[in-house]
Formats: structure tokens, sequence, C-alpha cells
């Protein structure tokens, strides 16, 4: 069963203009058969592997660089996975700080659809203690 | 109703234990919720808190203690638990439990797992838990009425203990072997005692290892059943006449130690220990199997002893009498070694229990191992407080029993 | 080829690992593969005590059995892996990977393995966004 079946979140990034119920219909346009769950950050969708990676190679194409996905280990509606079985679990804020970096991931995404480079980003040196000395000395 | 335990937690689902919380939790009637908490509530928590862990979980663990704390997120009891052994959660464990007393009204329970660990060690626990949020009103009870019987069925010892009108008319105790036969002789005895016969019992009330057993067997009389965490604390302060304000109960039992916080009789945390048998009752009793008396006489022996001429410290009783072998090998005097075995107990209690409950006082000592009086001595010189010992100390959890099962008259 | 990333559960490098072609050992599917298995019945996770006991092959009984559990997971995918992508200090790595002591010693393991390995911020801007886009695309690409 676990070769076959293929659970996926689908996250919007907060920059889109895409709603969870814009992208929910694009996928039962595609009428590929999968199980679908809108969520508040997108779409839950579950169905064979194959069937699921169609539809997430397909959004790559036709929705620009604004939804995300990763693998689910829970079936779609899994009281073990439900907030409303028993608040919130330990992914649920992982979830929402990956959420609000997406479209720092998206503009690198755009970047390199655009042919654009990338800038080095210096690494932040701490000041050596020779240089503190000096410093406190003229200071003093 | 079910009750929710919100759980605090790092380490329990990759331990393969959260199912046996879960399972213990389910088999008292409560349920195991975690506080919603936001991404954005982690780091103001962690901020307001001011104790900052690497370990995010640890985080997240404090977040969801200021979601209760603020009253954002409704529970009735809290279970704080993390992996044995790891010492950035020990810290976090108990500050966090702190950090729920001084903040909420909510019963308390800290725990650090193995990945060994099974519901049936939690089951105690979490059944207290659920006593004195479901039960309050009977652990307001005070005063003893009518004619009633309360049996301990411990794993040393088992007693039992005739009330009527508050007052102890009849008590025996007899070494544990099987749980209904024991108990059965103590009735009688106590009944005998007290010149009543089993008809004229109005309610009982069992406690102890076999309290289910003893429940089942005297169906037609017993009226609660329940776990001796709150028995023993109620036993306690009705026997120290200490009903009103706080204290902390110390219970060092023949297989496990209990340690209780009360106020106003009603106990709002504890803990229970004894994963070794080196901080309990047994390793006293061994103590004197080895030195040649019986248990009764140790504690007067120990108390002509200094513990420190003759070093004895162990987590566990097997160490423990390899010290003493090799203590009265080098020619040490058996009322040192007493002493010494006393000392370590206290010790260990203090190690391992005390740590994890704020001491309240007065301190009052009960359950068999209070009649060692060098024990006793030994909980004072670590403590810096010498414990109240009641009359009748070793009959708590018999004397809680008829107490709280006159509630049902 | 299968990249291991790190944090194992992570959205962001699940997502990229597979739009650039490769397939991305996560969690999620090590997790699968227990909950699918009906044999064991040990919610939420299925992790078990014998996973557990398999932890010692990473780390010593005295070590906390959440992080020999949580290695029992992460072990096996970095021993299959042909490359890892480690973010260092995300602020995202709760529940999965909340333990710092696991943390270290996955970073280690991944060391020892001697695979080739990128390690990089996690991006806190637009213009971060493209250089940790970019990074991982190049680093991706150059695997053979």
């Amino acid at each position: 069963m676990s070769e076959e079946r293929e659970t996926r979140l689908l996250m919007i990034s907060p920059s889109s203009r895409l709603t969870p119920e814009m992208l929910a219909r694009t996928i039962h346009s595609m009428g590929e058969d999968v199980a679908l769950k809108e969520t508040c950050y997108g779409c839950l969708i579950e169905g064979r592997r194959e069937v699921v990676r169609r539809i997430t190679d397909n959004l790559r194409e036709t929705q620009g660089n604004s939804v995300f996905s990763k693998r689910r280990a829970y079936r779609l509606g899994d009281p073990v996975r439900c907030r409303a079985q028993h608040g919130t679990r330990p992914g649920f804020s992982q979830l929402e700080d990956e959420w609000q970096a997406l479209p720092y991931i998206e503009a690198g995404l755009d970047a390199i659809d655009n042919g654009e480079g990338y800038k080095e980003i210096p690494v932040k040196q701490r000041l050596p203690v020779d240089k503190l000395i000096e410093i406190c000395e003229v200071k003093r | 109703m079910t009750i929710k335990i919100a759980q605090l937690s790092c380490g329990t689902e990759y331990s393969s234990v959260q199912y046996e919380i879960d399972k213990a939790a389910r088999s008292v009637g409560a349920k195991v919720v975690y506080p919603d908490v936001s991404a954005a509530d982690i780091e103001i928590a962690v901020e307001r808190f001011g104790f900052r862990p690497r370990s995010n979980q640890l985080k997240l663990m404090i977040a969801r203690a200021v979601q209760l704390a603020d009253g954002n997120y409704a529970a009735d009891a809290v279970f704080i638990t993390t992996c044995f052994r790891c010492a950035e959660a020990a810290l976090v464990r108990n500050e966090v439990r702190r950090f729920i007393q001084e903040n909420t009204n909510l019963p308390v329970v800290t725990y650090s797992f193995t990945e060994r660990l099974k519901a049936s060690q939690l089951l105690t626990r979490m059944e207290a838990l659920v006593t004195i949020v479901t039960r309050k009103e009977l652990l307001a009870r005070e005063r003893q009425a009518g004619i009633t019987a309360g049996l301990d069925s411990g794993s040393s010892t088992t007693k039992a203990v005739i009330m009527q009108d508050n007052k102890i008319i009849g008590k025996a105790w007899t070494p544990s072997h099987n749980v209904v036969e024991s108990a059965t002789a103590v009735l009688n005895e106590a009944l005998a005692q007290a010149g009543l016969e089993y008809k004229d019992i109005d309610a009982m009330g069992t406690t102890g290892y076999g309290r289910f057993t003893l429940g089942e067997h005297f169906k037609d009389k017993v009226k609660l059943v329940q776990e001796e965490l709150t028995v023993n604390s109620k036993g306690a302060v009705w026997l120290a006449d200490r009903q009103r304000g706080e204290a902390t109960i110390i219970d060092i039992g023949g297989m496990d130690n209990k340690a209780i916080t009360v106020r106003d009789g009603i106990p709002d945390n504890f803990t229970m220990g004894g994963v070794c048998a080196g901080a309990s009752g047994r390793f006293l009793e061994m103590t004197s199997r080895r030195l040649k008396i019986d248990v009764t006489q140790l504690g007067a022996l120990a108390d002509k002893g200094d513990w420190r001429n003759a070093k004895m410290n162990s987590y566990c009783s097997v160490f423990g009498i390899q010290d003493l072998v090799t203590t009265l090998g080098d020619g040490k005097s058996f009322e040192d070694v007493a002493a010494a075995a006393c000392h370590s107990v206290a010790e260990q209690v203090y190690e391992q229990q005390l740590q994890e409950i704020d001491v309240r006082h007065p301190i009052i000592q009960v359950g068999g191992t209070s009649l060692i009086s060098g024990l006793v001595t030994a909980i004072g010189d670590v403590l810096g407080e010498k414990p109240i010992v009641p009359e009748n100390s070793q009959f708590i959890g018999a004397v809680g029993g008829a107490l709280l099962s006159s509630g049902f008259l | 080829m299968k990249v291991f990333i790190d944090p194992p559960n992570s959205l962001i490098l699940f997502d990229l690992v597979e739009r650039f072609g490769h397939e991305p050992l996560s969690t999620m599917a090590a997790l699968q593969e227990r909950i699918d298995n009906i044999e064991v019945d040990m919610p939420p996770m299925n992790v078990t005590l014998d996973d557990v006991v398999k932890g010692l092959k990473y780390a010593g009984i005295e070590v906390p059995s959440g992080v020999r559990g949580r290695l029992a997971v992460w072990g096996p995918l970095i021993e299959e892996a042909d490359a890892a992508i480690i973010v260092d200090d995300p602020p995202f790595s709760f529940g999965c990977v909340g333990c710092e002591r696991s943390e270290l010693m996955v970073k280690y393991l991944v060391k020892r393995r001697n695979i080739p390995a990128l390690r990089l911020p996690y991006p806190g801007n637009e213009e971060e966004g493209k250089a940790f886009v970019g990074k991982i695309k190049e680093f991706l690409e150059g695997l053979q």
C-alpha cells in the first residue's frame, strides 16, 4: 500500500493571489482520480503515487512558483493528525513558519526563471578580540 | 464528562510511549490534549518565560504552558513529561511545572520516561489527576460518619481500619500475601477489636495495589475504590489534624515512594517514584535481614549510630546491599550501618522525589516506614526540618478509605 | 539521486529537491511506511519499542529514548542518501526535529557518510531567498 498511496500537502505562497478554492478547482479540472480536501493554506490531495505526481508536475508548470508541496505520512482526514481532536500537533507551527518564508523561495525560483543570478550573502563575522580591545582603548 | 489532561512533553512519540500515555488516560476516563499554539506565540512565550532552551520542542512545551496559564486553552489537569536522562528537558520540565502551579489551579504531575514505559505505570498518577478534578467535593470531606471500613492493600503490608463517628475503633495489619486472604484477615481482626460484625459496616473504601480486586470481592460494602495518592493524603491530614492550610506528605512505601503537597487537605501536586528499590522500605527490610534484626528494631538501632561513619549511597538495592556488606566487612558498627541505610533512603527520596515538588510545611511522614525512627530522623536531617509522624501513621491508606467512603452514606 | 534533507520534514526543501529533479528522503516517507503497516498499532506514529532499540546503533543506552527513536527513523535515510542538503538554524524545526541533540547527531552522521552535502543558512529576505534557491539548484544540478 505504501508503494501506492501518496498523500500530499499543497501550500500556496502568501504572496500569491491564488486561493485554496481556485487551486482546488484547478486540480478538479485536471480530471484525475484523487481525493481532495481544501484547507486554509491550500489543499490536501490523496491518490495513487503516479497520479499525485502528475498533478504536482502540472501545477509547477501552470501555477508559476507559488504552489509548494510535500508528502504527508498520514492519510487524508486521519483523526490522529486532526487539530480538532486534541489541539495542534508540533508540525503545525513549523508549517506556519515555512509558509511565511515561501515568498522568498518564490522570489528565488522566479529569479532563476528570469535568468537572474544571485548575490553571495556575506557571513556575519564576529569581531576579533584584539579589535575589540583596540576600540575599548580608544574610547577610554 | 471526559477530563482533559493537557500534555506538555518532549520525545514521547519518538520513544514509542505516546500510545501508552493515551491508553492510561483513556482507562481513567480522560483524554490527552495539546494546547493550541501558533508559531508567533512560541517566541513571545519563550521570551516571557525567560528560559530559552536549544531544543524547539521544549520551546513549544513552554508556549503551551503559557497558553494554559493565560486561560486561552481549557484543560482540567496537566501532565508534564520528558525523556529520562535529558538534562535540558529535566530543567525545563521542572520550571514549567513551577510555572503552571504559580499561574493556574490545575493539578499537575510530572514524569520522566524511558522507552519501556507502560500504561500501567502511569495509571495511578492519571487516576489521581482525574480524582482531584472529579471528586473535589468528596476530597473536601473532613469528618468520618457512620460505621465505615478502609482497606489498604499495599505491596508489603495489608491494613484495615474500622471507624465510627470520626474515631478509629479497630485496626490491624499483616504482611501482604494473597490479596483477598490478607485483607479478610485484617478486616476480621479490626472488626473484632471494634466489637462489630461485617454486616454492621455501612460503607467500605479500598486503596493500594489490590484495590480493584478487593473492590470486587467486597462489592456489597465497597463504595470507593481509589488510588493511594489521594486516599493517603486524606488519611494523613486527618491523622495529623492538618485539614486546613498546606502540608507535604512523605510516604516511603515498600515498593514506591510518594511525595504529595496538599492545600486544605486536597492534593495539588504529587510525585511517585520507585524505579529502584534502593530508595524504598524494601531496602530497609533487606538491611534488617542482613543485620539479623527485625525491621521494627532498625530505627532505634539507627538512632544510636552515625551515618557519617559508614558511607552508603546507592540508587539500587543490590548495590546498596553490596555497600552494606563491604561496610560491615570493614568492621563498622551495626548502629552506624543502620543509620547509614536510613540516611541513604532519605537522600534518595530527597534527590528523586522532592526535587519535583515544592516542599510545603509542615512535613508529615506516614506509612509503615514512618515507624522506623531512624528514617524519620534521616528525613529530618536531609530536609532540615523534623517531620510530624502522626499516631497510627501506618494506617493512612485505610483511614483515608474509611473517611472518604463515609462520604457516600 | 536520493537527497537527504535536514530538517527532514521541511516543505521547502522537499519541494525544491523534487522540483530540481531528484528524490527527497524525508521523515514523511519513513513515517508513512510505519503508519501503513497495519500489523503495528501504536498511534500516532507507529514508532515502536523495536525502533527505539534499533536506535542503539547510533547512540548508547545512556542517551535519552527520544534521541534514539529519532535516529532510528532518520539514520536509515542518511545511510540511503547519495547527497544531503542541511539548513542551519531554521526557525521551523518543531515536532519531528524538536530535539537539538538529535539534530547535532544527524549533521554528524551526514558528515561521516562523506557524501556531497550542502549547508546553508535559512533565508530571511528576498535576496537571501534568491541565494538559497540558486545554491540549491547549482548543488542539485552538479550531482552526478
